[in-house]
């Protein structure tokens, strides 16, 4: 797994992915945490394949009693199936998902786990000094979705959306954002399923102000390409299937 | 995959069998008491012919009602046992990639501190095999304890046929529902062996 620093400051945030023994018959995932002094958050931690090599990989950055928070951006298998394990592992930790999917969620076991459920307006998720923003993002693509916004440090967790389907071991960062295009475009037509979610998005993150744009799947967008992303996604069609 | 996990999985096998058996078992049941109802309307049609029938159409109806009562009491242990299975069957799972988990991150500087929480699961996991195993031996002396209704109601199966043979024009009806009874009570103990028999299974790869 491998492990890739994107921000340092007050607190950290570090990318895992890439994951070289990961079964070729399972999609490639991002996973991010948020480290701070004491404590640490993981966003979408992954799937059950994922969940060895994504704890070893933690327990380089945090010991498991510091692991406090968890957050789902929503149900997928890919996104939080590994709950059940991360449930024993954890002695003390919350679980920050749609309260409109707990019920589901809680099928891949939740005993020990706090389930703190995040209201369709969204909330906030406080890590001692540090705030994030929990962002609604609502059929992009799950029916009940959010993003992570964190102020301080200019990053934009977007779960799905800005996602890639890309052979194993592309690079971490978006390099040419043109040729990013062919391996963003099928994933967004026929996963997003409205126009109207995707605008009304749209719309309220341009009013944040975003250095990095970190997906779930393939390349985190950088500086000028978070805005060519929005504007290519403005323009794109999506829920083609019908 | 851990020898443990593989075992969960043949419990799994196991259980779901059981429920299969016993849900037969509880509808060859219920046929017995319908049976029993025939019987002692054609007995009343049948009078003073059939005056040795009518007991046994009650002791008949008494048995069904036993094996239905120990049926659903043998379920709710199959059902506790299935709870035990999936609780083996996570710590087992979560103990097999805490471990893999702790090699994976050799030099980590946190390495150590799954140590506690790979403790705590694998004394979860060797509880609910402790507990599976001792309400297997229970398990197991239910379902001894459903057979005697069943070997009791192939006697009675027989003493109806005795009765029916005295019966007159009422003795094919008679003869019938002794048969009846005869083949739930030979369904039943068949059933009841074949669950016998899956949890030696488990018993026996433990």
């Amino acid at each position: 797994m491998k492990m890739t620093p994107i921000y340092e400051g007050s607190h950290r945030w570090i990318m895992f992915g890439r994951d070289t023994n990961k079964p070729s018959n399972i999609i490639d995932t991002n996973q991010y945490i948020v480290r701070t002094a004491n404590r640490c958050l993981l966003m979408d931690p992954g799937g059950i394949e994922l969940f060895a090599p994504m704890l070893a990989a933690v327990l380089h950055h945090a010991p498991v009693e510091e692991i406090t928070d968890l957050f789902a951006s929503h149900q997928d298998p890919d996104i939080i199936s590994s709950l059940g394990l991360w449930d024993q592992a954890l002695p003390k930790a919350k679980l920050h998902a749609s309260s409109l999917w707990e019920g589901f969620i809680r099928h891949f076991g939740c005993e020990s786990i706090d389930y703190v459920g995040i209201p369709d307006n969204g909330g906030k998720i406080k890590l001692e000094s540090t705030e994030l923003k929990i962002i609604p993002a609502h059929y992009l693509h799950s029916s009940a979705n959010f993003h992570i916004y964190d102020a301080e440090a200019k990053i934009l967790m977007s779960g799905d959306v800005g996602a890639a389907l890309e052979a194993s071991g592309a690079p971490i960062y978006v390099d040419n954002f043109d040729s990013h295009i062919d391996h963003m475009r099928f994933f967004h037509q026929r996963w997003m399923p409205s126009n109207q979610a995707k605008r009304d998005w749209i719309e309220r993150i341009r009013k944040l102000d975003i250095d990095m744009m970190a997906p779930q799947h393939g390349r985190i967008f950088k500086g000028d390409n978070v805005k060519r992303f929005l504007d290519w996604f403005e323009g794109l069609e999506v829920g083609i299937a019908v | 995959m851990t020898d443990t996990v593989q075992q969960t999985k043949s419990q799994f096998v196991a259980v779901a069998s059981i429920a299969a058996e016993l849900s037969a078992v509880m509808e060859v049941a219920k046929e017995i008491s319908l049976a029993a109802a025939n019987a002692k309307a054609i007995a009343f049609r049948a009078g003073e012919k059939a005056r040795g029938f009518q007991p046994i159409t009650d002791f008949i109806n008494e048995l069904a009602k036993e094996t239905i009562t120990l049926v659903n009491a043998i379920n709710e242990h199959a059902l506790l046992l299935y709870r035990l299975t999936v609780n083996e069957y996570r710590t087992s799972t979560a103990f097999d990639k805490f471990q893999t988990a702790t090699k994976m991150a050799e030099g980590a500087q946190y390495q150590s501190s799954l140590q506690t929480s790979t403790e705590a699961v694998e004394q979860r996991m060797r509880e609910c095999r402790k507990q599976f195993k001792r309400h297997v031996g229970q398990l197991l002396d239910q379902l001894q304890e459903v057979m005697h209704p069943a070997r009791a109601a192939r006697v009675i199966a027989a003493n109806s046929r005795i009765e029916a043979s005295q019966a007159g024009e009422y003795l094919l009806s008679l003869q019938a529902v002794a048969e009846s009874v005869d083949r739930a009570a030979q369904i039943i103990h068949n059933n009841v062996q074949r669950c016998r028999s899956a949890l030696n299974v488990i018993n026996i790869t433990e």
